[in-house]
């Protein structure tokens, strides 16, 4: 199972677009191997730190920051496929 | 219209502050006297008490360059800045962790060393340090 996790904040209005793109990626490839949890720096902040986050969107696969900032849905997609291509084999 | 002597002591900053703010494009002054004195109004005073604030919450010049930006841009808004006060907590948070880190090194450090009488050249916190960065360089070469 692929944990995606994304960083920011709420009232952040451009992310919002940009990560309904995302999970859009993420639903269309997880097939209920990809997880997706939005999460709020602010409330988890303690948790961001931990993860190296420094900026406002990223987002962290299995536990580890993969982008400081919203990838593009090609980006998010080719990262993906390689980790499921690393799972399966 | 004030000086840059007046302006200095109400602010409690120093001139060569005042100039360097100015180099830094953050506060310049109105207009200069005919001996070439720099003036400052009542709205280079604001600016002033807004960095000094600023800077009291951790932001650096240039994140203060930034914000002033925005607080002069049309199509900014309040989550913009909002944004930038996220990222400064964020670096300040990570800055907090590693200072804990440190810390706790120096405890360990510290606990180490329970008899001040000795001997220099039997000091362990110096033993544990050279120790330390002699696994940290044969770390290095091996890798």
């Amino acid at each position: 199972m692929i944990k995606v996790e994304v960083f920011s904040s709420p009232g952040c209005g451009k992310c919002t677009q940009a990560k309904n793109m995302l999970k859009a990626v993420v639903d269309e490839m997880g097939q209920g191997q990809i997880t997706w949890r939005e999460v709020n720096i602010l409330e988890e902040m303690d948790y961001a730190v931990e993860l190296g986050v420094m900026s406002s969107p990223s987002i962290a696969i299995n536990g580890e920051l993969a982008f400081s900032s919203l990838p593009s849905a090609k980006k998010l997609h080719s990262e993906l496929s390689k980790r499921l291509t690393l799972a399966i084999t | 219209m004030y000086t840059i002597g007046k302006v200095a002591k109400q602010m409690g900053i120093s001139t060569d502050t005042l100039r360097y703010y100015e180099k830094e494009g953050l506060v310049s002054p109105v207009s200069k006297t005919e001996a070439g004195y720099r003036l400052y109004n009542d709205t280079a005073l604001q600016r002033i008490r807004f960095i000094k604030h600023a800077q009291q919450c951790g932001f650096t010049l240039s994140n203060i360059h930034e914000l002033l930006k925005l607080k002069n841009e049309d199509s900014a808004c309040c989550n913009d800045v909002r944004s930038v006060a996220i990222e400064k907590k964020l670096f300040l948070e990570h800055k907090i962790k590693s200072l804990r880190v440190m810390s706790q090194a120096l405890s360990e450090l510290i606990k180490i060393c329970d008899d001040e009488t000795r001997p220099l050249e039997e000091c362990p916190i110096l033993a544990a340090l050279e120790s330390s960065l002699d696994r940290h360089t044969k770390g290095v070469k091996h890798d």
